[in-house]
């Protein structure tokens, strides 16, 4: 067969497609390969928390890696942060390596450290304080959290939160989708924008009427509750200021933000320094 | 099914009788799911006169229990309990501190939002239909939808990502909670119950009564026995007329 003039050009243009596409792809790689990696058998004590990078404002948008850095944090642990959008096989971010050992899960993550590492921030609470530990800690991961993520997702513009410039707003904007579907299944989803407010105004109350005066939920010494409640209110605190929530805490529950502020202060004295530029 | 069978002509719009529109009733439990439980044990302790209308049509939220009150619809069982609390003049947890109306929430929502995820995943991924307690055997198109439909939302929740050691793990920190709080106590904050109570005796009431064969059942009368103690407390004190009401009386009809 002869190739006509017409063919040439057309080979030519597919040839110097595959190049150029050749080109990106090696360019591709070898950033990825320059992106710093997670060791696998390291033998050292320290643990590797991978999370997705900082924001401006808050060390991340998410609530749970913040509150496994801040026990990290109270328990003086070593850890290095790997931010990464790598995630768990859980399929979600915090998870943890500790010594080649893979742990999902902020809450799992926190126990098996504790076992690891002979830490129980909690040893200093009564049976009872525990228990009401437990029950703060569920209330705020498993209510005011959707109750929030609908807030942020669903009835506001995602792009005002602080997010890191790494994720591209359609990847946002296809996240918020999946937790509209997400929020439909667990039930906050099915609510009206009033009522999730009255939810989250519900909870707040029930956190600020318990905290009281108090330095820490049960008194001078953090627990692991506070590390979930401080994770999931400086998302209100510091990253939504233009929130109604934020104007709710500063009318009516002020301690939770004067709680925020101490938890800062102990345990982020870094917290401007380590925030993205 | 839909909101167009709920105007048929069982509701009577003028009275001041409160519609509960739930599932047929267990064969072990009023209901078989904890939350039309909470609000039928709610409004037996406020003494406020209900009828049961047992039947699957869902609210406007696509979820059961709902009530309807003088031609008003309210879904949620919680936002039914704020709405009766005005209406009636009911406050349960008016004896409580503000210390314990704040712990009394978190444990609402420990236990609705946490404990019962344990549940549907224990029930619809891990149990025997068969012991479910349903009054009829579920048609095996119908279990599959749900499964599939609860693998869904379970995922999305997040609890359905764990393995079943894990949720089990979690089961057991719940009820451990639960244990060590209410410890020799009648009701969760003393001799009188609060609206917590309600639901609390609504989700342990399918693990104490109905899920006989589940490993939480076993675990709570291994471990935290004075969680079954609870249950018959607050069944014998709430509920005393329990087995006329599961071989069917006059307290509800059906839609």
């Amino acid at each position: 067969m002869r190739l006509t003039f017409g063919d040439t050009r057309l080979l030519a243009l597919a040839a110097g497609a595959i190049a150029v596409g050749v080109v990106l792809f090696l360019n591709a790689s070898r950033k990825q390969r320059k992106r710093k990696k997670l060791p696998y058998k390291d033998e050292s004590d320290t643990v590797y928390v991978v999370q997705i990078p900082r924001g401006k404002k808050v060390p991340s948008p998410s609530p749970f890696p913040i509150k496994l850095e801040t026990y990290l944090r109270i328990a003086k642990i070593p850890y290095e942060n790997v931010f990464a959008r790598k995630f768990s096989s859980k399929g979600k971010i915090p998870w943890i390596r500790h010594r080649g050992k893979d742990v999902p899960d902020s809450q799992f993550a926190i126990e098996y450290l504790n076992e690891q590492f002979n830490v129980d921030l909690e040893a200093h609470l009564t049976k009872e304080e525990r228990a009401m530990s437990r029950a703060f800690l569920k209330m705020v991961e498993e209510n005011l959290y959707w109750a929030l993520a609908c807030y942020r997702f669903i009835h506001d513009d995602v792009r005002k939160a602080d997010y890191p410039s790494v994720i591209p707003t359609w990847a946002l904007l296809l996240f918020g989708r999946r937790i509209k579907k997400y929020a439909w299944g667990q039930g906050m989803g099915r609510h009206s924008v009033e009522e999730i407010f009255h939810i989250t105004k519900l909870d707040f109350e029930a956190i600020s009427d318990y905290l009281g005066d108090k330095k820490f939920l049960f008194g001078d010494k953090p627990c692991v509750a506070d590390c979930a409640v401080f994770g999931m209110l400086v998302q209100v605190v510091f990253n939504q200021t233009y929130s109604p929530h934020n104007a709710l805490i500063k009318s009516e529950f002020p301690n939770l933000e004067r709680f925020c502020w101490t938890m800062r202060n102990a345990f982020w004295p870094d917290w401007d320094q380590i925030l993205a530029a | 099914m839909g909101s167009w069978l709920s105007r048929k002509s069982k509701f009577d719009d003028t009275s001041n009788t409160v519609y509960l529109m739930q599932m047929p009733r267990g064969t072990r439990v009023p209901s078989l799911s904890p939350f039309p439980l909470k609000l039928e044990t709610y409004l037996r302790m406020a003494k406020i006169s209900h009828k049961s209308i047992l039947g699957f049509s869902l609210s406007s939220k696509g979820k059961i229990p709902w009530i309807r009150h003088r031609g008003k619809d309210v879904a949620d069982s919680q936002f039914s309990i704020e709405y009766l609390n005005k209406e009636f003049g009911v406050d349960f947890n008016a004896h409580l501190t503000n210390e314990e109306k704040a712990v009394s929430r978190a444990f609402l929502k420990m236990v609705e939002e946490n404990l019962f995820w344990v549940l549907v995943c224990y029930r619809w991924f891990f149990m025997d239909p068969k012991d479910f307690g349903f009054s009829k055997p579920i048609p095996w198109l119908w279990l599959a939808y749900i499964r599939r439909m609860t693998r869904g939302y379970a995922y999305g929740h997040g609890m359905g990502r764990h393995s079943e050691e894990e949720i089990f793990h979690i089961g057991k920190l719940d009820l451990q909670a639960l244990s060590d709080y209410l410890g020799a106590k009648k009701f969760l904050f003393g001799d009188k119950p609060s609206e917590t109570d309600c639901s609390v005796f609504g989700m342990l009431a399918q693990f104490v009564f109905s899920n006989i064969e589940s490993p939480h059942c076993a675990l709570i009368k291994k471990e935290f026995p004075n969680l079954e103690r609870y249950c018959h407390t607050m069944r014998n004190t709430f509920w005393p007329d329990w087995d006329q009401v599961l071989k069917g009386d006059a307290s509800s009809t059906k839609l």
